[in-house]
């Protein structure tokens, strides 16, 4: 991480440069005349948190706690979804389960993926 | 309804579908919000983590579930004595009568999910309301995913505290002489409310019945009514607005 604590609540960079982008679902979705209330991607969020808890990484008691610390520390300002997602992204960086820099290169491997297609 | 989605299946089953509806807009751009999905799962895979399969496995169910069945199971029980005794004495058991298994949601195991379900019901004097203080926890596989509101420390951690004043935010007054008693879920044992029957549903079918019996209704922050058949949560005015000139810093102290 490119700025860690002890307690984990410090921010991170590659995170807060996304949510500098400011495209939230609830900003994105009446742009393009969307209704669906959640993004695409929200199952797929949950089903990550669930598996995580199942496989004993990261217990569901221990995500929620940090969810409670970094939501009102750090994302207070960020919408539902995308909060739960920064949040998680926050504990398993904090956690050591992923490194900063291996996911700034997953991230940009990922996009040239989807805007291939 | 007309929509001007035309379909000819006649014949050799090679019709000629003339699809000249507009498609459902879409937000055509790729945020890093999705990318960032996307490359967690991925790499948390890699790491082994948990495994695709896994996480494709309970995808589906969540994509699957919803409160139909906390639905029918309260219409039940409004119709159905016997059934209603037998969901009080044993809910786990009673609810294989409804076709759900509760040791099996997703036909293959959820470990993340619990071992007993209790139905708390309500009478005209007794009101309950359900919560997770810690977590999150939820009846999932009969009430489906929980609403983004029960997640919130707001309502988990004020519930408890103030439960009349946070029913009375979701347009839920009960009168003082009706008791309101919290139950707060933990990771063993789930809980949903079992509301009192409306007046007006005399004669009613279950189906009928169970179009009125909502998600908010089995949590207790909503009772059921004819003609009620959404949880539309209401947007309160604020009652002592700021004024314009508070705002601005000249109201005297």
């Amino acid at each position: 991480m490119s700025a860690t604590s002890d307690e984990g609540l410090d921010r991170v960079e590659l995170l807060e440069a996304i949510r500098r982008q400011g495209k939230e679902w609830d900003v994105l979705a009446p742009r393009y005349g969307v209704t669906n209330p959640n993004p695409p991607w929200k199952t797929s969020l949950i089903g990550t948190s669930e598996c995580l808890a199942a496989g004993g990484a990261l217990p569901a008691l221990e995500r929620r706690k940090a969810e409670d610390e970094l939501a009102e520390a750090v994302y207070r300002d960020v919408p539902g979804p995308e909060r739960e997602l920064l949040v998680l992204v926050h504990t398993m960086l904090s956690r050591g389960l992923l490194a900063e820099g291996e996911l700034a290169a997953r991230m940009r491997a990922v996009r040239s993926r989807l805007e291939e297609a | 309804m007309s929509t001007g989605h035309r379909h000819d299946h006649a014949g050799d089953g090679h019709a000629d579908h003339d699809h000249d509806h507009k498609a459902a807009p879409m937000v055509e751009e790729i945020t890093d919000y999705e990318v960032l999905e996307i490359a967690v799962r991925e790499l948390a895979i890699e790491h082994g983590l948990f495994t695709a399969e896994d996480h494709r496995r309970f995808t589906e169910w969540a994509e699957s579930i919803g409160p139909a069945n906390g639905s029918r199971l309260v219409a039940k029980c409004w119709t159905d004595p016997a059934f209603k005794a037998r969901v009080m004495k044993d809910a786990v058991k009673a609810c294989k009568e409804i076709g759900l298994d509760w040791l099996e949601p997703t036909g293959s195991g959820t470990p993340s999910d619990y071992t007993n379900f209790i139905v708390l019901e309500d009478t005209p004097t007794l009101h309950h309301v359900i919560v997770c203080t810690l977590c999150s926890c939820y009846p999932r596989p009969i009430l489906g995913m929980s609403p983004e509101w029960y997640r919130t420390t707001n309502y988990r951690r004020r519930l408890v505290r103030w439960p009349r004043e946070v029913l009375a935010e979701f347009g839920l007054l009960l009168p003082p002489e009706v008791e309101v008693r919290v139950e707060d879920s933990n990771q063993k044992c789930r809980f949903m409310v079992l509301p009192v029957r409306p007046d007006g549903t005399k004669n009613w079918t279950e189906e009928q019945l169970a179009a009125i019996v909502t998600r908010d209704c089995m949590i207790g922050v909503a009772l059921p009514s004819p003609g009620r058949t959404a949880d539309v949560h209401p947007i309160h005015k604020a009652r002592r607005p700021v004024q314009a000139s508070v705002q601005h810093g000249s109201a005297a102290e």
